[in-house]
């Protein structure tokens, strides 16, 4: 079963290598996430599976947009003579020639991957360690989550200080003078011309929030977490501009809350793993679990939120 | 090793291969997230050296049957990874618009002689 999915992941992912035209590369990537996200569910990892499966409908929608700018600055230009009108021209031995130093420097790295790969068994120390230890130590049932939130509480802190970077930097290279949102001349969501895609979406928008909100509160007994739920959550919000075509929340409001908010997981973090106070006052380690899976979801609903309020509504109104 | 492991390796030289010779940013950055993914799925392989079940405990008996389950070290911190790797990505693709809006082009070279010029221009 591993072994077909993983021919049809390596041949979807060669559709993508092979494809010129942009739109269709967007489409061939959609079909080589599901497939990945299928086969992490056979690895026998459901959290990351769904992560994948929620992070890849984003990039799908932030290519799409980014292909929507492409093809306008190419009309805006005109025929321009570059890459896509002058592939044919060149003779393919040439291009054979041009393309053989990059050809043959990643294959003998391949080839050196392939040779030094270590070929004996694998220790099993740490991960018999962290099994049979994590309900003691951290609490809950699913032990990714007790890893993530226990073991290695400085990847998770050092992750949401990079989500907080990066949409500082979204927010700062982004094209936005702030008279965008209250000017008249700007463009509608085309979703509001479909009166059946909208009444899907208000019916699916309560759903998703509800299962947003369950990943946040189920996350110590089974798959899903704060990551998940907050990509749900935020899918909600973005539900809530397709459907009513509204983006009046004030975005500097959500940055500071986002700031506020990684400020308080790293409160919670030092206070429970770094100083103890979980085992100190007796506190069940459900509460400690909860709290700081909320707040993630907060702060990454947040960061996917103002992403995409930066970069579909507002930047494509101006 | 498992040889099914050297399907995700494959895929990362592969795209490697494409990075070099890619002929648009939009290109590039794809290439990326395929580089990402295959790294990806090549710990999860890893951590499913040994077992397939998902590390999720269900009973108390669970301890008996330890060797079935996969390593949970390596989706713990692929979780970490996939929300880096994303915020990568947008970094990107907000570069590119910036790039759309100034120089109205995404090929390599076509940008490559604009900024040699706007280089020879400015000395």
């Amino acid at each position: 079963m591993l072994l077909f999915l993983l021919i049809l992941w390596i041949l979807s992912a060669v559709l993508v290598l092979l494809e010129q035209r942009p739109y269709r590369i967007v489409i061939y990537f959609g079909i080589f996430s599901l497939i990945t996200s299928v086969a992490y569910l056979f690895l026998g990892s459901p959290d990351v599976a769904m992560a994948e499966a929620g992070i890849s409908a984003f990039t799908t929608i932030f290519f799409l947009v980014c292909m929507e700018r492409y093809y306008a600055a190419r009309r805006k230009v005109g025929a321009q003579a570059d890459s896509e009108t002058r592939a044919n021209t060149v003779p393919v031995r040439k291009r054979f020639v041009r393309i053989l130093p990059a050809l043959l420097f990643s294959a003998g790295l391949l080839g050196l991957f392939i040779w030094f790969i270590p070929t004996g068994e694998i220790s099993t120390h740490l991960r018999d360690q962290y099994l049979a230890l994590f309900i003691s130590d951290v609490g809950g049932e699913n032990a990714a989550t007790a890893i993530y939130l226990g073991y290695r509480l400085y990847d998770t802190l050092f992750e949401a200080l990079i989500l907080v970077i990066a949409v500082v930097a979204v927010s700062h290279m982004s094209w936005f003078d702030g008279t965008a949102m209250t000017g008249s001349g700007r463009r509608r969501a085309e979703i509001g011309h479909s009166s059946m895609a909208v009444f899907t979406m208000r019916i699916i928008c309560p759903i998703i929030l509800l299962f947003g909100a369950y990943l946040f509160f189920t996350v110590h007994l089974t798959a899903g977490g704060g990551f998940q739920g907050g990509l749900a959550v935020a899918s909600f919000f973005i539900c809530r501009y397709l459907i009513y075509d509204i983006y009046d929340i004030p975005i500097k409001k959500v940055i500071k809350m986002e700031e506020l908010v990684f400020i308080g997981i790293t409160i919670v973090a030092v206070l429970a793993i770094f100083l103890g106070v979980v085992e100190f006052a007796q506190i069940p380690p459900v509460i400690y679990l909860n709290t700081m899976n909320v707040l993630i979801g907060m702060k990454v609903a947040c960061s996917f939120f103002i992403l995409f309020y930066r970069y579909i509504a507002i930047e494509r109104a101006s | 090793m498992n040889w099914l492991e050297l399907f995700p390796v494959a895929l990362f030289f592969i795209s490697f291969f494409g990075l070099l010779i890619g002929k648009t940013v939009i290109k590039s950055i794809v290439y990326i997230l395929l580089m990402q993914t295959s790294v990806i799925l090549f710990w999860l392989m890893l951590g499913a050296r040994h077992g397939t079940a998902p590390p999720i405990v269900q009973d108390a008996a669970y301890l008996a049957n330890l060797d079935t389950m996969a390593d949970p070290l390596p989706q713990a911190l692929m979780l970490t990874a996939i929300i880096i790797g994303v915020s990568v990505i947008a970094i990107n693709i907000t570069m590119l618009n910036a790039l759309f809006r100034k120089y109205h082009t995404a090929d390599w070279k076509t940008l490559d002689a604009m900024a040699r010029e706007q280089e020879d221009n400015d000395s």
